[in-house]
């Protein structure tokens, strides 16, 4: 009806003119509001825009939509990492078969994939081996020659080891060890170990394989969290997941697949390590060594692990690279300067000179050195604790190594290989807490001394890896090592290679907990009570957990922003809803005449009631309007810009480098409907006081 | 008091009592008004400060009810409607012209003039601005229209306010002091405006005044003194002059 159009204008306008009329107040309404809307827009957008590309990354690299695991467990799932650096104990699937089989009847489950992680270390074989095994070569031969330069390596790694022992004093507590060991890298330092090596070489070799490489070897420990699955399936349903050298573990065949952040991280030549992550800092954190001092400390720490380089060139490889170092040095080398000068200048790198020397690095110095502890077509014997309480070791070939796809960065990524589910049932062990805690007590000490090593820049360099530490604390935990090392490398790939399995073995069997893919990976939730109401009906002793609280910590950090974002959102709404009901209720005192003049020329109650409430639905529609613009502008902008990644762990959860986000329609339907609602509750209250006052009251007053 | 047939009778106060409560006591500001007034009359309602006169306007405005006895406007009993129906008598039935103007004061001329129209929606948007701008010709404000209160001056806000009160074809227009507020020459003319309006349009006018000049345009002048009418005549010279002062007559 064009009257009720034409009041409606009329009470429009009246709005209008108020909100005008009251313009300090009008504004500062308005202005929070307009940053609430905004905050809400962007607000929600982001967090839609990081669940959604968090949950492409994480669905389809390790967790699938769903996971299951035994209902009997104590702790909860977490597979890129909990609260504590310590593997939850999550229970068992006993015989996977039997839940893949029910769980696959399930509408919307596409594939089940076995799962179970644990924790092993590896071992690798290391320089000290190499150089042994040419010195007896060469003392075989009696080549005195190759000797002489051969010895030459053996003091420069046993010199390097000593440094170490100023610093292994002062957190070892068995000092009678540590002087023996000092007394027998002293004795290979001095000339007269070495002037009659060829007449006494059984002997002198014997004491180096005994005195001298188990302490070299000391370094050569690393850590490896192995999730053991069906590679086949694995590969077909995480779709992040690709090889990146060498190959997939064909089928039937036992293996690992090292994670390429845990292969560059843990197990790259520290010298390489270094290069990688100066560059890696300035490439994606915009760093730069003309000026930021934390980086120009790390390269001057740099320099001094000159040995790691020299140590391991035998003498053709030096006579090679000397020239190519003195070229690319130029004025900076010097007639006199050997090749460990020339290496420790060459280390010194510079804003300048940076790029030209990581080139170099890798073009001609990479290829002389070991450049990975383990390689890919290496056997290495990776050890736990069994499920007895054990320790045990188990050879396993490295078939290669692979990244998700989008997070190649990111070491939360990185966190797990993969292996064959029957490496993992071998290397699976049931731990007692005393156990588990020696372990993670082991692990810590990897994470601990690689952090004070950042920030402690003059400590152990030249000085000890931080495997090194983990040896020495762990000395007698491992001592069934030894065994297995002595097995000879063909013979450990023959045995592995010999290890075949049947899907029907991989399948019937125990896994910890099992990734579920489903065929609409939107349609979680009605799945996931699908999948419940499965378990119920078969008595599969299973819960299911979606992909968020699967992935442990990280699931839960988007939880903790959205709880953040909300309250923050909250607040600031509540604190204007205060502020316009406390300016309404003033202004209804203040517009008694006013009201009263219009309910004695003849206006209802309802029509003060819209009066009052227009007013701020007009302010509250206009101030949404303009948050809301402002937000999907700030959006927009964002995700053409791309907002960085600070940090590693921003780096997993913005699935990439940066984080392109997006608006949606229903981020402005959230915005635009809390403002409405914020709008009404606001006035109500004033409103209701309004439609109270008497028309009586308009034949009082004098102005 | 007059013979007038009811149906004639716009205003009808049948032994109106009105109540204010003051603390514990009560105060009784009117004490039994009986009290007719015919369609087309020009009344003033006269007397001493606090005897009752603005009461009288609010139980005829509708604005207020009585606490015992009945009022009838236009024939129909006010004593047992709702708000609403009483809010609508208001609207259909009564202008009301206030001492302090109470002009809206974010709407300019002619959208307070049009507020009760719009509030009866009867009228289409056309025939609004048409009646509007006649009413408003009527009291001389053509070139103000678009104006807002703030930019009128006192007299020229009271037009506004009649205009509004005029602008529905009311039965009846209640003015409470309407120039009090004003300065002697703008009040005689807004009350001679008052008197034309009531002489062409047949629009019972009811005002209440303390100005003897001003109660000598009227009509009909009603004298309370207490809360009580001592007097009623039909705008006789003397009684006008007789009432004129603090009220001893008739006491
Ligand atoms: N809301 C009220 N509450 C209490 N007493 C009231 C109220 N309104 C009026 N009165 C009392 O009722 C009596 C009549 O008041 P009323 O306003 O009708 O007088 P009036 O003739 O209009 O006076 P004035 O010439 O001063 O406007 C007075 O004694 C006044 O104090
Ligand atoms: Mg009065």
């Amino acid at each position: 009806m064009s009257q009720t159009q034409s009041s409606l204008r009329m009470i429009s306008l009246i709005a209008m003119r108020n909100i005008m009329s009251n313009k300090v107040k009008s504004s500062i309404v308005a202005s929070i509001m307009v940053f609430g809307t905004m905050l809400l827009v962007v607000g929600t957008a982001l967090l839609d825009s990081v669940e959604s590309s968090m949950q492409k990354v994480v669905t389809s690299s390790l967790t699938g939509q769903l996971q299951v695991y035994s209902s009997q467990g104590k702790d909860e799932l977490a597979l890129f990492g909990g609260l504590t650096a310590s593997l939850p104990e999550i229970g068992e699937i006993e015989d996977f078969s039997r839940i893949k089989s029910s769980l696959e009847e399930v509408p919307n489950v596409q594939a089940v994939v076995p799962m179970g992680l644990t924790v092993s270390t590896g071992s690798s074989g290391n320089d000290i081996d190499e150089v042994l095994r040419q010195l007896r070569d060469a003392a075989s031969n009696n080549d005195a020659q190759t000797v002489a330069s051969l010895s030459g390596q053996v003091r420069e790694i046993a010199g390097s080891l000593l440094e170490e022992y100023a610093d292994k004093e002062k957190i070892s507590n068995d000092l009678n060890r540590l002087d023996k060991e000092r007394a027998a890298l002293e004795e290979v330092q001095k000339d007269a170990f070495w002037q009659d090596f060829t007449q006494n070489s059984q002997e002198r070799l014997l004491f180096l394989d005994t005195k001298i490489a188990p302490l070299a070897n000391n370094g050569r420990r690393f850590f490896m969290r192995i999730l053991g699955t069906d590679p086949q399936a694995f590969k077909q349903h995480f779709d992040r997941f690709e090889v990146v050298k060498g190959e997939m573990i064909p089928p039937g065949q036992r293996g690992v697949l090292i994670s390429k952040r845990t292969h560059e991280r843990f197990l790259k030549h520290r010298v390489a390590r270094e290069l990688d992550r100066i560059k890696r800092e300035i490439e994606l954190e915009g760093r730069s060594l003309e000026d930021d001092e934390l980086l120009q400390a790390r390269a001057r720490r740099l320099s001094r692990q000159y040995r790691r380089v020299t140590f391991q060139l035998d003498p053709s490889e030096v006579a090679q690279l000397e020239p190519k170092l003195r070229d690319i040095l130029g004025s900076e080398a010097s007639a006199k300067d050997s090749i460990k000068e020339l290496i420790q200048k060459f280390l010194h790198v510079d804003h300048s000179n940076f790029d030209a020397r990581y080139d170099f690095f890798y073009a001609q110095v990479a290829p002389m050195i070991e450049l990975y502890r383990v390689n890919v077509g290496d056997v290495v014997p990776l050890q736990s604790f069994t499920r007895r309480g054990y320790v045990k070791a188990v050879n396993v070939k490295i078939w290669g190594t692979f990244q998700f796809k989008g997070i190649e960065d990111s070491d939360l990524a990185g966190v797990v290989n993969i292996s064959d589910l029957l490496t993992f049932r071998e290397l699976y062990g049931k731990m007692t807490r005393a156990q588990r805690a020696e372990l993670e007590a082991l692990r810590d000490s990897i994470g601990v001394e690689d952090i004070s090593r950042d920030s402690a820049e003059d400590d152990l360099f030249g000085g000890s890896d931080e495997i090194a530490i983990v040896e020495q604390d762990s000395q007698e935990s491992f001592d069934e090592f030894q065994d297995v090392e002595v097995m000879a490398r063909e013979d450990r790939i023959k045995q592995v290679e010999n290890l075949t399995y049947s899907q029907q073995e991989l399948e019937q069997g125990l896994a910890l907990n099992a990734a579920v893919i489903l065929e609409d990976p939107d349609d979680i939730q009605r799945t996931r009570a699908l999948i419940n109401q499965k378990i119920q009906q078969d008595d599969l002793k299973l819960k299911v957990v979606d992909w968020k609280e699967a992935a442990g910590l990280v699931g839960q950090l988007i939880v903790v922003i959205q709880i953040v974002l909300y309250v923050a959102i909250f607040i600031i709404f509540l604190v204007a809803l205060v502020i316009i009901n406390n300016s309404m209720v003033m202004a209804t005192t203040e517009r008694m005449a006013e009201v009263g003049t219009m309910r004695a020329i003849g206006a209802q109650r309802g029509f003060i009631l819209v009066l009052f409430m227009l007013e701020t639905l007009v302010l509250g529609l206009g101030a949404g309007f303009t948050g809301a613009l402002l937000g999907v502008g700030i959006i927009e902008i964002l995700g053409v810009w791309g907002i960085p990644a600070a940090n590693e762990i921003v780096r997993f959860i913005f699935a990439g480098p940066r984080l392109y986000p997006h608006v949606s329609l229903s981020n402005v339907l959230i915005a635009a409907g809390v403002i409405f609602v914020v709008s009404l509750l606001s006035t109500l209250y004033p409103a209701l006081i309004a439609t109270r006052i008497q028309p009586v009251v308009a034949m009082r007053g004098r102005d | 008091m007059r013979d007038s047939g009811s149906e004639d009778l716009i205003v009808k106060m049948s032994q109106v009592i009105k109540e204010y409560p003051l603390g514990k006591l009560k105060v009784q500001a009117l004490r039994g008004i009986d009290l007719n007034i015919s369609r087309g009359e020009f009344t003033t309602i006269a007397g001493p400060s606090g005897s009752g006169k603005t009461t009288v306007l609010n139980l005829i405005g509708c604005v207020d009810v009585p606490s015992s006895g009945d009022v009838q406007i236009a024939g129909q009993s006010t004593t047992n409607l709702s708000d609403k129906e009483l809010t609508h008598l208001r609207l259909m039935k009564i202008g009301f012209i206030f001492q302090s103007f109470n002009l809206v004061p974010v709407l300019d001329v002619f959208q307070n003039v049009e507020l009760p129209l719009l509030l009866q929606g009867e009228l289409g948007a056309s025939e609004r601005a048409v009646r509007v701008k006649e009413i408003i010709a009527r009291v001389g404000l053509s070139d103000q229209l678009r104006q807002r209160p703030n930019e009128l001056s006192g007299g020229q806000r009271q037009r506004v306010a009649i205009a509004r009160a005029l602008v529905t074809n009311p039965a009846l227009v209640l003015a409470d002091e309407p120039t009090a507020n004003l300065d002697s020459v703008t009040g005689n003319t807004i009350i001679e405006l008052m008197k034309e309006l009531n002489a062409t349009q047949k629009t019972t006018f009811i005002f209440s005044t303390h100005d003897p000049k001003v109660m000598r345009q009227a009509s009909r002048v009603i004298r309370l003194v207490d809360g009580e009418i001592v007097l009623d005549n039909d705008g006789i010279e003397g009684v006008v002059e007789a009432t004129d002062g603090r009220g001893e007559v008739g006491s």
